[in-house]
């Protein structure tokens, strides 16, 4: 058996340009499809970390899809608006600690994020460079999109208004950089975090403008509140950037709990605060939903990767054909080889002696490939994540 | 051999294991960490440190000649809250900065939430228009509440509520200590109302808008004026209180610090006599919150004799 396995080995070594071809021929054929699942389980694996840490979402009623694309990759969609008030309604329960996020806005085809500091900490981001948000009217980028601007701290980021001819529309605003978020790996890489009012500053229910003019005042009267009146014209300059100079005379008008945000990601303090959350959200009537990010984005996934079911299949045909293919390779070798054959055969070798020869090339150039195939396996598996954000996830 | 253990020796070691497991869970208590509190006026850092005691440190960011409700923090005075487990703020509009800087929503107390739907306005508030919005007035609401007695125990209550929830473990301690503030404020509530009611109706004057829940609670006749302790009024501010006097015959004039010589002279020549009731929204260079309540009690009793 050994003279077996070193004749096949010694013969496989003189014919080494085609037995490498054998060997790469049959690794690959068996690497392909389950470097395949690797980095499909990988790029799922991905997708669903971040609706797997995402508990719960309260947003508009309508797609649950929009909903969790739009919270939790900031995505364009033009994702319903809901008010601040469902954010307090969540936090007033008692169930759930409320994360309102506010996503409608663009900077240079980057997501402006309005957030409350809570986010960082719940997404542990942390910064690089820089300070994290303090005053109004600052940001912080993430990783890829401070890479895109190319700015550091200390710098000014002006936001673009949504339509130029739309005069009363979005404020523009000329933003401070804070800081730096460290590489997440993640959509808020992508993005430009505001503090949530400085959103809304964006959005014009806040603003800060000079002073008018100087309201009449009357001392006559010394026990009655001074009486004052201003009216403020359109030529009020309004101002564009926030500067410790004149933070103080922004403001905001109306009710803060009418304010508009897109979701609120809601973190249940256990798992029966869990269920009752989500029963308070049953029900037609509600204007607002309740959804389990984990759930769409697996079912999202379910459809999307439904297509490595068709891989396999063009796969196993392709395998099929290369095997048939390798089988001819080595019956026409075979008969090349017959006088050779034929030799060993005059030297006094039986017939099983020669076919244990041949099974014993079969052997060790199998044995050869799925070695190979193990090798490119385990890196596939060391750079799977990478590839996969590089080209699966943002 | 045989090793007999002694009954005595059994109960000792019975005692020692009892000792051990007591020590370990007072450790345990008292091992947690320092819980880090920022507090926006000096009546809430003093509720804080009453009920925390040495488990919490209480930081007010405010410097001590500026008055709380009138401070606005800098970026580096917002890093220090940002740092902090705890925010206590006194609601009632006294955090005007609030909507400006960025703070974890998760770390702030509002102390006179619960109290909400008493809030004093003040009326005649600023009235502008601009822009597609229409008419908007920047209403204003009356914020020391705290010196409305039952209110700040209510407010003490937000405070120690807010506290448990970051450190559970000392909810014991900390409820033993806010039921003796509660003790303390409830006796500074009673001494005011036998003072007030002693002379109801007194007419009274107050140098500054401050003293409206003062005023509601234990039903003083007040009336206020926008006088500052260190300046003298203009002459046209002296005939609207010769005016007024005329309508309000009030006798005493109740400020916030020590108004100066010529401004008590002043006033005594119109039969004005002065006493100091200190809100202390900061922190007083002697004494406690408690201590300075009942001096400016003290000082008040000049004026139902």
């Amino acid at each position: 058996m050994q003279h077996d396995f070193y004749l096949a080995w010694r013969y496989l070594c003189h014919h080494r340009v085609r037995t490498i071809i054998l060997v790469a021929c049959l690794s690959l054929l068996a690497t392909l499809p389950l470097v395949l699942h690797v980095m499909l389980d990988e790029g799922e694996t991905q997708m669903t970390a971040r609706a797997e840490s995402t508990p719960l979402l309260v947003g508009s009623r309508g797609s649950a899809l929009d909903l969790t694309l739009n919270a939790l990759y900031f995505n364009a969609a033009n994702q319903s608006r809901i008010t601040m008030a469902e954010s307090d309604r969540v936090g007033q329960t008692g169930w759930a600690d409320p994360l309102p996020i506010y996503v409608r806005f663009h900077v240079r085809d980057h997501p402006l994020v309005g957030v409350t500091l809570d986010y960082f900490d719940f997404r542990r981001l942390t910064i690089a460079q820089g300070n994290m948000l303090a005053m109004l009217g600052e940001c912080v980028l993430g990783a890829d999109a401070a890479e895109a601007f190319g700015l550091k701290p200390g710098d000014s980021l002006p936001t673009t208004p949504e339509n130029l001819f739309d005069l009363s529309g979005v404020y523009p605003l000329k933003l401070h950089v804070a800081g730096l978020l460290a590489k997440s790996h993640t959509p808020d890489d992508q993005a430009v975090f505001i503090d949530l009012q400085t959103a809304w500053v964006i959005e014009g229910l806040g603003h800060g403008h000079a002073e008018g003019k100087k309201p009449e005042q009357s001392y006559g009267l010394p026990f009655s509140q001074v009486e004052s009146h201003r009216v403020h014209d359109a030529k009020l300059l309004t101002y564009t950037e926030i500067t410790p100079e004149n933070l103080d005379s922004f403001h905001f008008h109306g009710d803060p709990s009418s304010y508009p945000i897109s979701a609120v990601i809601a973190l249940p303090h256990d798992r029966k605060s869990s269920t009752l959350l989500k029963g308070r959200y049953i029900g037609n009537e509600e204007a607002v939903q309740l959804v389990q990010p984990l759930e769409t984005i697996r079912g999202l996934l379910e459809n999307i990767f439904r297509v490595g079911i068709l891989f396999d299949a063009v796969l196993a045909l392709v395998g099929t054909a290369m095997l048939l293919a390798l089988g001819l390779v080595f019956a026409l070798s075979l008969r090349l080889r017959q006088r050779e054959l034929q030799t060993i055969f005059l030297l006094g070798c039986s017939k099983t002696k020669v076919l244990r020869l041949v099974s014993a090339e079969i052997l060790l150039l199998g044995l050869a490939s799925m070695f190979v195939c193990l090798a490119l396996l385990e890196f596939i598996q060391l750079y799977a994540g990478g590839l996969v954000r590089l080209f699966i996830t943002p | 051999m045989e090793i007999t253990v002694s009954p005595k020796f059994l109960s000792f070691c019975f005692a020692a294991l009892l000792l051990s497991i007591s020590s370990a869970w007072g450790g345990a208590v008292t091992d947690s960490p320092s819980l880090k509190i920022v507090a926006t006026n000096y009546p809430l850092a003093y509720f804080a440190e009453r009920i925390g005691g040495n488990r919490v440190s209480v930081n007010l960011p405010v410097p001590p000649d500026e008055d709380p409700a009138f401070w606005k923090p800098n970026a580096k005075a917002v890093g220090v809250m940002q740092k902090a487990e705890l925010v206590l703020l006194n609601g009632a509009d006294y955090e005007k900065w609030l909507p400006r800087v960025s703070l974890s929503k998760f770390k702030l107390a509002d102390t006179s939430s619960s109290f909400k739907k008493d809030f004093i306005r003040i009326e005649n508030a600023v009235t502008h228009s601009h822009g597609p919005g229409g008419m908007h007035s920047h209403e204003g609401i009356a914020f020391t509440t705290w010196l409305d007695f039952d209110q700040a125990a209510k407010q003490a209550e937000a405070v120690a509520q807010a506290m448990i929830r970051k450190r559970p473990e000392l909810q014991t301690v900390m409820l033993d200590n806010l039921n003796t503030l509660k003790v303390d404020l409830s006796a500074l509530d009673s001494q005011a109302q036998a003072l007030a009611s002693s002379k109801p109706g007194v007419p009274l004057l107050g140098s500054h808008p401050v003293y409206q829940y003062l005023a509601r609670r234990y039903g003083l006749n007040l009336k206020s004026v926008h006088w500052e302790p260190n300046e003298m009024p203009s002459e046209e501010e002296w005939a609207g209180l010769r005016k007024l006097l005329e309508t309000h015959p009030a006798q005493w004039m109740i400020w916030e610090a020590q108004p100066s010589s010529a401004v008590i002279a002043k006033l005594t020549a119109l039969g004005v006599g002065t006493l100091v009731f200190n809100p202390s929204a900061n922190r007083p260079e002697t004494g406690d919150f408690i201590e300075v309540m009942k001096t400016n009690l003290g000082q008040l009793k000049a004026a139902f004799h």
